[in-house]
Formats: C-alpha cells, structure tokens, sequence
C-alpha cells in the first residue's frame, strides 16, 4: 500500500515537472513574452527596460531562470506576481482556493444527482417521449458555451428580471465566504452552480444511458431478470454499478481538472475570485510566475482525482483486479 | 458467475458466433447497413445531417443572392425594408443618444434574416458559411481524437504495466497542461512566422492548427473511459476464453475488444463535435483558426456574445444549428451502435 | 500615453462640464460637507491595477486614486473642468522662486503637515523620495526627470543615486532647492504628477508592491488584496491646508472591487451594488445607459486619438502613395460607429487632436479636402494603389484583444481587401500587442493604438510618436511604431520646442505645419479622437470631471 502510495507521489511530481518545464519553455519562446518591457512601463527610457531586466534577473540563461523561480516558489515561498508586483504567488493560490472548492463542489452534487436521474431514467425507458426529451436537453446542454449560458444567467437574473419575484433574492455578483454567512454563500453561488452542471449533467447523463442500455444486454443481467429480480433492483443493484465505470472515470478527471481551476469562465463570468479566474488574469497578462504557480497546482488535482479513481475501479466493479 | 457450470459455453459462444459471422457471405458490417436502413429514425437523421451540410455548401448561392458579401464590412449600408431605407448600423436616437446597435433580424430571406453582426454583415450568410468552417474542424478533430483516445485506451488498459502508468501519465500531463497559453503563443508566433512540419506547413489561418489542438486535448477524455471499459473486458469470460484458446493478442483486440468498446466510442461523437465546435470558437477568439472576417458557428457566438443584451439573436442562431447538428448525429449514432451490436435485437 | 496607462492630462483642455458639477457650487462647501459627508464609494474594475507605489505605478486606474491619497509639491488644482490645468502649491507653501536663467526652483514647505503613520513631513523626506524615483526605476524617471542635475548617473546606476547638485534640503529654512540642466516650461507639470509624490524617508527603496506607503492625502490605502479588493479609508492625521491643492473627502471610506466583467460592472452599478466602474461600459450597454439611466452618464472629452500606425519600412507601406491610399480610403464614421456613434467620438485628420495645444483644423485625406473630414475618397485611394503597383500583396493588422480594437481591425481588414491587398487581421491579448508592435524585430506592418496626451505640449505626440529619437530598433521600448524618421522634421521640431520657452503662439503654429507635413507623409491614419464615459450610480452626488484628475473622486458624496 505504501509502495502504491510512493509511487504515485513520484509520478505527481514526473508530471508537475514536465507541465512546469512546458509551461517555462513555451512562455520563453513566445515573442514579445519578455517582460521588462511589459515591467518598465509605456515610454520608458531604454536604460530603464535594461535596469529592470537586470534586477528581475531575465538576463540569465532559461536553467538558471527555471531554477530560481522553482526554488522560490517551494523553497524560499517568496515568489511574486510579475503584473500586482510584490503580491506574493502561494497565498494568492490559497486565498483563490475556497470560492473555487465552493463553485465547484456545489456543481459537482448537481451534476452527479442530476446525470444519474438523467441516466437512469432515460435507459429506464428507453425509446419513450421522455428519453427522447430527455437526450434532446442534454445536448442542447453540451451545446452551450458556459461563456454564453453564464452571461445570459446573468442578463435574466441581474438585469432584466432582476426586480420581479424569480430572481429579487439573487445578490450581486461575487463570492461569499462560507464562514462570512452560510445564506449568502448558497445565494451567491447556486446561478453559478446551475451554469457549470449543466454541461456535464448533459455529457454524463448520455453516457450513463449508453452504458446502462449497454449493461442491459450483458448476461448477467439477462440471469439476473430470468431469476425474476424487480426492474428498480436490476437498474440499481447490476446494471448501474457496472455502468458508473465510465462515469466515475470522467468524474474523476473534470472534477480535478475544475478544482484545479478549469472553471475560468464560470468564474470570471459570476466575478468569483477562485483558481481559475486567477489563471485567467495570468493567462492574459503573461504572468509568469502565477501561470507556473496555478498550472502546477492544478496538475496535482489532475494526477491526485485520477489516482483516486483508480483505485475506486476495483470497488466498483469487481473484476478489474490486476 | 453464479452459474459456474454454464459460464464457459456462454462465454465461448460469442466468439464462435462471430467467427461464424465472419464466414457468412455477408459480413456483420453489412448486415449492420441493412438493419441501419430499415431504422427511420436512422434515416432521417441522415436526410437532416445532408440537409446541413447542402446548406453550408450552397452559402455562396445564397450570397450571391443577396447581393451583400459576408466577409466585407457593412457599416454604412442601407436596406430597405417596406420600401423605406433603414441603416444597416442604427444610431441610438433616445436619450443621450450613445451607442450603434446592428439591425435585428428581418425574417425576410431577402436580406438580413437573422440580423446584422456589429460588422453589419448578414449574420445568416454568415451562418451558412461558418458551418462549413465548424463542420469540418469538428468532424476531423473529432475523428483523430477518437482515433488516438481508442488506440492509448486500447494499448494502456490491455497491456497494463509500465506502459500503461507511462500513457495515463502523459494523458494527465496533457489534461492538466494550459491549452490556452499554448494558444496564445502560438497565434503570436504564427504572426511572423510559419510552422515548418515536413508534411504540413502551419500558418496563422490554417485550420490544420484547430484541429490538431482539439483533436488531442480532449484525447483523456475519451481515452480514460476507454481504458476502463477495456480493463472490464480484459477479465470478461469470452476474452479470458480467447486468450486461454491462445489466439493472437492482435486478432483478440480486433475481434473481441473493438467491436465491445463501439457503444463507449459511439456514445462520445455528437458530445464531442459539440465541446470540439465551442472550443473552436475559445481558439479562434486568441487567433488560431478561423480567423476574421471568416466565419464559423464558434466564432459567431463570440460576435454575438459581445451583442447578447441588444441582439441575442446572434448568438442564438448558431447555437440551434449546433444543437440540430449534434441532435441528429446522436439519433444516427445510437442507431449505429444498436445496429453493429449482435445482441441489440434481443431485449 | 496608451489606453493601458492612460491618464489625466496636465493642462487644461476644454472639457464638457456635467450638469451636476455646476449645480453643486450654489450650496456653500461647509454646508454641502455638513449634508453629505459620511458613507462608503463604492468602485468597481474588472482587475486590479498592479503595485500600489506611487512612483512606479503608470496607471490611469491608481493615478486617479493617488490624487487623494498623496501630494507633491505642487498639483493640479482640485476643480471640476478646464480650471484644473493650473498648478497650485500643494505640500510647498507657495509656487517656487525660480532663478532668472529658469534652473533653478526653491520651494518652501508648510509647517505642521504629517504622513498618515503620524510622522511629520520635512526637506529631507522630499529629497528622498526624488531620489527614489531613480532608485526603484520609475518608469518615468528616464524621460519626465532626467532634466535635474545628477539625474543621468541615477539612471544608470540607481542604487547609489544622490542627485547630487540637483537637489537638496535646508532644514533650517524649511526650503527644497531643485536645480536643472536647462530651462524647461514643463517642469511644474511633470512634479505635480502622482510619480512625484512626497513619501516618508523611510519609504522602502524598492517597489513597494502591495504593501502601503504613508501618504498625506485625506485618504490612505488599509488593505489591498490585487485578487480582491483595495480599501481606503480616511487618513487620521489629515487636516486640510489647501482647498485647491488637497480638499477634504465626503465619503469615510472608499472601497474598489475587483473581478467584475464590463457587463457586470454596468448591472451592478444600475443596480445599485456600486457606485462607480472604471472600465467603459461595453458598446452593446450604451443604447441601455444612455436612456435609461441618462442621469447617471457623464460624457467628457479626452485629449486623446486612435490611430493606425504604418509601418514605413515594410512593404507595402514603404510607398508613400500606399500610405495617403490608406488614409483616403479609410471612412471616420464608420468607425466612430464602431465607437459609440458621434457623441462618443469624433473623425480625425491631423494627428494633434482639437483643441490641443498646436492643432489647427486641417484634411487632405477626404473628398472635399479642407478644414475637416467629410468622406472617404475610395477613387483617390484605388488610383494611388494602382501607381504604386502593389496591389496583392499581403497585409497583417495587429490589434488586441478587446471588442472595439477587434472591430476596428476586421473593418480595416475589409478596407484593405477593397483596396486590393491579401489583407488578414490578428488579435492577440492586449498586455502583450503594445510591446508587440514596437518591436522591429516583430516586422509588423500595420496595427491599431492608442495616445493620451502626457502634456499639453504638441511635442507630446509628434516628437514622442514619431521622432528619430523615439525609434530604438529591435526594441520593446520603441514608442515610433511606425519606424518614421525624417532629419528635416526632427531639425524643425527642435526648433518648435526652443521657440517655445520664448514664443508658445509662434511654436505651436509651427507645430501644426509640422503636423500637416508629417501626414503629407502619412506614417500613420490618424482615426478618432475618444471620449471618456463615466457610469455612476443614482445615490452618487456632486460628480466632477477634470483632464488632470478624471472623476474628482474625494469630491463626490453617497449619501
């Protein structure tokens, strides 16, 4: 067990290491990246720009770079934004990391809760009006850009129905600390929760379908049904533990990727101050040492949820043992 | 399992059915055809996907048509409408009289039908055109990713091992790696300059760009459940029996783990072509792709987000033909899949 | 100045006064303090403005900030309109006392004024913090302040800067004494600027970041979370000294939020969740605003213009006929519409926008060439192309990312492709396209930008813009995008500035002759010239617009 443990730690830091080096390379291969220009200021003199690349050390060769900043950013902890200059990177990650838990795990309940009904239902009757309506709204789902949905959420709720009875008790935009109120917290963040489940209520709850519809014509099931079992218990107990394979997998990776802050537009769309906004604003300032910060935080959400679900497969399905 | 004693006939019998399929004069691709045709629904999701497709192709017609070139800015033009002229581009006259709002949809054929876009061109030429663009950017990213996501779900779970900690590493390398930064390095890169690939020479506008990008980044996606589906039927009974026949790990991949992994890939076509359309128009928008004034469905939601509380209209429109595009590839896909699976007719 | 570091000019343009600003000034000040101070201004941005030392940060976003918080020697008097491009005496007691041969300047302090940590200002925090600008590199310490004496050795070696020579402190007499190497007219501009801002000697000797300074304002930074918020709250150790130089705030606090969209921010302030955005509302808000919440838009004029610099060393803008081509066949309404439409903007010909120091009324590139542009003269324009034998070739537009410039870069696109050209446009994000298109090296050749005025002095765009001096080859730092070097114009726009320490009528018609033969050479399409809009909420009172401070900020009540 142990051993697994080890391992897993080694290969988390094989792939922060080779998205951190990707990352390094790609920004200094970019012209027009270099920031002492960008540092120094419009109009300033050229003795300026050089000052400044001097004391920010980008006169030194890329090992030498990759290295300072990597010890900065574990060893000393001191490395800091090249655009809100002396805000330091890790607190600013910490700091991001409640509103975006909040976002993301809220959508998450929904989406699970809502792509099992989706699943579930839609395999259950199959080829009826309610599956058909059912697979139709899924993919209108997938088919909205979050950017989109999230500001049409916005244009309905804050703007033009926000003074009626639907949508008065919608705060303003932003985020609520959880331990500033527990009302205001669920109030801010449910339009942000219902926006980012959508797609994967959709993408979830077709492939929950397939994969039920698929279990249905295994053997088991069919022993299971001869054996005279209830409908609701065959969905439940056989098909549906087999067909969460699948699920959890995906699960696993869009849950670490969002807690590691693919959320970006959700959150800059809803103003909430999480991970991905702040790899948004880094993204569009070219800011290096946040972009290294957050890319590498997000890689150990990546590597952890897929380590945990690896380990679920054989929970969930009893014959993937190796 | 439960049934120890039977559960070797009924797990060598798939395999000799299919072997014996293989002998029969018409192989199980063709039967699939047939029962594909005799399925309606089947059939017109094909007539509604062609009817798309027709579209797209006959834009310039339909340009031609109206007269107005798509491409081209339109700021200072005139329609008329009811035998009046009205601007393309309407001054706001109320109030403190700030802001030029586009013309709205007309729902005449002749001439604005879904409106203008803040370029005052004809956002429903646009449209015809831009489904070219998404067409075929969706269609063949779609297409590599599921190629290269079977081929590492495949290799990874069948294998096991080193191999497969390698490949699922290099999947979460390229699931945790910032597609948008290598995007916006790249659109400045290919300003000065072009991307020498031996096969391919790479330029800013070049779709080849999209559609490589899409096609490998949602490889993981697909790739993870793939390989977890394949690590179940490692261990199923008629997959345990070919390996105990002995038969050739290659055969037993074709014939016994491909045609089984069908419904997992299948099910993940129109969800693709749809998040491959939308994240077209997120690359477009850093200049790789599709690049202005060119059009395509992604892009046009982008112009028309930036027009939401004035014309929604813009966004609007491309959304349904996403939507009808993705719909009518789903009914088509499920009949595929019910279709090629020799058990699908017993239920 | 970009639209990045856009600030507030230092003299006075004409600028459209709101309604409000000139009600406010039939209630005495003491009764309308009495009514409405109190409360919290809220202000909201769609991303926080980087450090918050006054010396190094070029922001239009915290200079209007710093205005309340810090003070110079002098500065800007604090007025609504025209009025505040005169200097006033700010932390010195009097204007300075200048030595007949224009060198040197001696200013002596008010008594009794303290920082807001308690400690009290005096001569030497003043020389300090002049020779902070040079030690932390200050982005303007290179060409605002190099005039002082000592001032080159600071820049090039900054850690061991002492100015010495240009300035030093009596503390006996309470006096600063500053020294130049030449007469220059702007000099009082350039210290009444936040970069010059008296900061205890304490002060940390390099970029202070998010970290505080002490200042003397009404108002000083609390907190200031870039990902969050930045507070500001009343400074306990203020007492008024000047009405005109630093006026007593309204509100006790002022908070700026940051993380909004531009379509958010325009909701939350009709909603009433803010008071104030700072970034203009989007196009597809105005129509909205502009009706129904008329009362709360201000509309101000900027000394500013949008421009498309050509690049006159790559084809095929190396032709001079491809240049005037361009600039004929362009149509100003077209994009004034992009814009906003007329009230938001006006079509521009010359590159010294009206009512600027050295602008005269002047079009050659426009159907019925004379005082203003009328319409685009696309027949002009195709001859010209077809002389020059160029059509066909490829043509890039580098724009940013936002959705005016976007729309700005896809109309040109389409122009160039009427004109004949294989003409593509390229967004790329807005941090990075400034610099981009600097850069030789980039070999851009044509590209949308912005300027605002720094001075009220004509060489601010035509020697800054387009003068030998200003193009540094393979540089990010080379403000001459268009890579225009004329000997003959750069000869006599020397001339224009020593004529104008004597004659400033006689310089500045000089400088609109510049201007004209400039664009006969056409190194750029002068576009539009912006105007500003100020979206408030409908509790914020007493709104006051000047080009030196934008929104008067501590001028303005909430309840």
């Amino acid at each position: 067990m142990l051993a697994t443990v080890l391992a897993r730690l080694a290969q988390m830091i094989f792939v922060m290491f080779g998205i951190s080096v990707l990352v390094f390379l790609i920004f200094f291969a970019t012209p027009g990246s270099d920031p002492a220009a960008r540092i120094a200021g419009r109009n300033a003199a050229p003795e300026t720009v050089e000052q400044i690349r001097r004391e920010f050390g980008f006169d030194r060769s890329l090992p030498v770079q990759y290295a300072v900043m990597m010890k900065r950013l574990f060893v000393t902890r001191d490395l800091t934004s090249f655009v809100n200059r002396g805000q330091k990177v890790i607190p600013q990650v910490l700091d991001a990391v409640p509103a975006t838990l909040s976002l993301v795990a809220g959508a998450a309940v929904l989406w699970v809760i809502g792509s099992l009904f989706v699943g579930v239902v839609a395999a259950a009757m199959r080829d009826t009006v309610v599956d058909r309506g059912l697979m139709i709204l899924s993919l209108i789902g997938i088919s909205m850009p979050v950017f989109w949905l999230g500001e049409v959420m916005n244009l309905l709720s804050q703007s033009r129905f926000h003074d009626t009875w639907l949508f008065s008790w919608v705060p303003g935009l932003g985020y609520v600390p959880l331990s500033e109120s527990v009302g205001g917290w669920f109030k801010a963040l449910v339009i942000p929760w219902i926006t980012l489940a959508v797609l994967y209520i959709g993408i979830y709850g077709r492939i929950l379908r397939a994969n039920l519809i698929e279990a249905y014509s295994e053997d088991y099931i069919r022993t299971a049904r001869a054996k005279g079992l209830s409908p609701t218990r065959i969905m439940l107990r056989h098909a549906l533990r087999t067909s969460l394979l699948p699920f959890v997998t995906m699960f696993g990776l869009d849950f670490g990727a969002l807690v590691g802050g693919a959320a970006l537009l959700t959150e800059v769309v809803f103003g909430l101050n999480g991970v991905g906004r702040l790899t948004f604003h880094a993204l569009q300032n070219l800011d290096l040492p946040v972009i290294l910060a957050t890319v590498i935080y997000a890689s150990f959400f990546v590597v952890a949820a897929n380590a945990v679900v690896d380990m679920l497969y054989a929970v969930i399905d009893p014959r993937v043992r190796k | 399992m439960s049934l120890p004693a039977d559960s070797n006939q009924a797990a060598a019998s798939p395999v000799a059915a299919r072997h014996l399929a293989a002998v029969s004069a018409r192989g199980p691709w063709a039967l699939a055809f047939r029962r594909l045709r005799r399925n309606r629904s089947a059939v017109a999701s094909v007539v509604v996907l062609l009817i798309v497709v027709l579209l797209t192709l006959l834009a310039p017609v339909y340009a031609d048509y109206l007269g107005v070139d798509p491409f081209r800015s339109n700021l200072r033009g005139q329609i008329e409408i009811g035998g009046e002229a009205v601007a393309v581009m309407q001054q706001s006259t109320t109030g403190l009289g700030l802001g030029v709002t586009p013309i709205g949809p007309t729902w005449n054929p002749a001439g604005y039908m879904l409106g203008a876009d803040n370029q005052g061109r004809d956002v429903a030429a646009r449209l015809l055109y831009g489904g070219r663009n998404s067409l075929l950017i969706a269609g063949a990213a779609t297409a590599i990713c599921l190629v290269l996501a079977t081929l590492v779900g495949i290799v990874a779970g069948f294998l096991g091992g080193v191999v497969d900690m390698v490949l699922s590493r290099i999947l979460d390398v390229l699931w945790a790696f910032p597609v948008y930064l290598l995007a916006i390095s790249l659109s400045i890169v290919l300003l000065t300059s072009t991307i020498d690939l031996g096969i391919v020479t790479i330029t800013a506008g070049s779709l080849a760009l999209p559609i490589f990008i899409i096609g490998i980044i949602y490889v993981p996606y697909v790739a993870r459940p793939v390989r977890a589906r394949v690590l179940t039927l490692r261990q199923s009974e008629f997959v345990l029996a070919a390996v105990g026949l002995g038969l050739p790990t290659q055969r037993i991949l074709r014939h016994d783990i491909l045609p089984n992994l069908m419904p997992t890939i299948i099910v993940f076509v129109p969800i693709l072509l749809a998040l491959a359309i939308v994240t077209e128009s997120a690359l477009s928008y850093l200049s790789i792709g599709v690049q202005p004034p060119d059009a395509s469905w992604g892009t046009i939601i982008q112009d028309g987000q930036s027009l939401l509380y004035s014309r929604p209209a813009v966004a609007l429109a491309p959304g349904i033909a996403i939507v009808i595009t993705v719909l009518a590839l789903n009914v088509l896909g499920d009949a595929v899949r019910d279709a090629l699976d020799p058990r699908g007719q017993v239920r | 100045m970009t639209k990045w570091t856009r600030r507030a000019s230092l003299t006075g343009a004409a600028a459209l006064l709101s309604a409000t600003a000139i009600s406010a000034s039939a209630q005495s000040r003491d009764e309308m303090m009495a009514a409405h101070r109190g409360g919290e201004i809220r202000l909201v941005a769609a991303a926080a403005g980087g450090t918050i030392d006054p010396h190094i940060n070029y922001t239009l976003q915290y200079w209007q900030l710093f205005y309340f918080l810090y003070d110079g020697l002098v500065t800007f008097k604090r007025v609504g309109g025209a009025g505040a491009g005169e200097v006033v005496p700010d932390l010195a007691e009097a204007m300075p006392e200048v030595s007949a041969d224009g060198l040197t300047y001696t200013f002596k302090l008010r008594n009794g004024l303290k920082f807001s940590d308690g400690s009290d200002v005096g001569v030497d925090d003043v020389v300090a913090s002049f020779q902070r600008i040079f030690k932390v590199s200050g982005p303007t310490a290179g060409t605002f302040y190099n005039g002082i004496v000592g001032a080159e050795a600071c820049i090039t070696s900054p850690a061991d800067c002492t100015l010495d020579g240009g300035i030093s402190g009596d503390r006996s007499t309470n006096t600063v004494t500053i020294t130049l190497t030449a007469p220059d007219p702007e000099f009082l501009f350039k210290i009444a600027v936040p970069h010059a801002s008296v900061l205890p000697a304490d002060a940390p000797l390099q970029d202070a970041g998010v970290t505080p300074i002490p200042g003397t304002g009404p108002y000083m930074f609390e907190s200031y979370n870039p990902n969050e918020s930045l507070m500001m709250v009343r400074n306990p150790n203020f007492t008024e000294w000047s009405v005109d130089a630093q006026p007593d705030g309204y509100a006790d606090s002022i908070v700026f939020d940051f993380g909004l969209t531009a379509e958010a921010q325009v909701t939350a302030v009709q909603n009433g969740q803010a008071d104030w955005m700072f970034d203009q509302p989007p196009t597809d808000r105005l129509s909205e605003i502009g009706t129904q919440n008329a009362e709360q838009v201000h509309v101000n004029t900027l000394t500013a213009f949008w421009y498309a610099p050509l690049n006159v060393n790559l084809p095929p803008f190396d032709d001079v006929r491809v240049r005037q081509a361009v600039n004929y066949a362009v149509d100003r309404d077209a994009l004034v519409g992009i814009f906003g439409g007329p009230v938001l903007a006006q079509p521009v010909c010359t590159i010294l926008p009206p009512e600027f120091p050295g602008h005269a009324d002047h079009c050659d590139y426009t159907l019925n060439p004379g005082t203003e542009w009328s319409a685009p003269d696309m027949d002009k324009a195709l001859a010209l192309v077809a002389e020059s034998g160029t059509a066909g070739q490829k043509v890039t537009i580098v724009v940013d990312d936002t959705s005016v410039m976007r729309d700005v870069g896809t109309y040109l696109q389409s122009l160039l492709t009427d004109l004949g050209y294989d003409a593509s446009v390229n967004s790329i994000s807005g941090n990075i396209q400034f610099t981009y298109i600097q850069n030789t090296n980039n070999q851009v050749q044509m590209s949308v930008s912005q300027w605002y005025q720094d001075y009220p002095a004509a060489s601010n765009f035509l020697n800054v813009l387009l003068s030998c001096a200003s193009f540094h080859p393979g540089s990010d730092a080379s403000v001459n995008i268009s890579g225009y070097c004329n000997p003959d114009i750069d000869a006599r726009m020397q001339a224009a500035m020593q004529l104008a320490t004597t004659d400033p009528d006689a310089a500045n018609a000089d400088w609109a002759k510049i201007d004209q033969d400039m664009m006969a050479d056409a190194p750029m399409v002068p576009l539009f010239t912006p105007k500003h809009v100020d979206f408030v909420s409908a509790r914020l009172g007493n709104f006051l617009f000047s080009p030196q401070h934008q929104w008067l900020m501590s001028q303005s009540w909430v309840q």
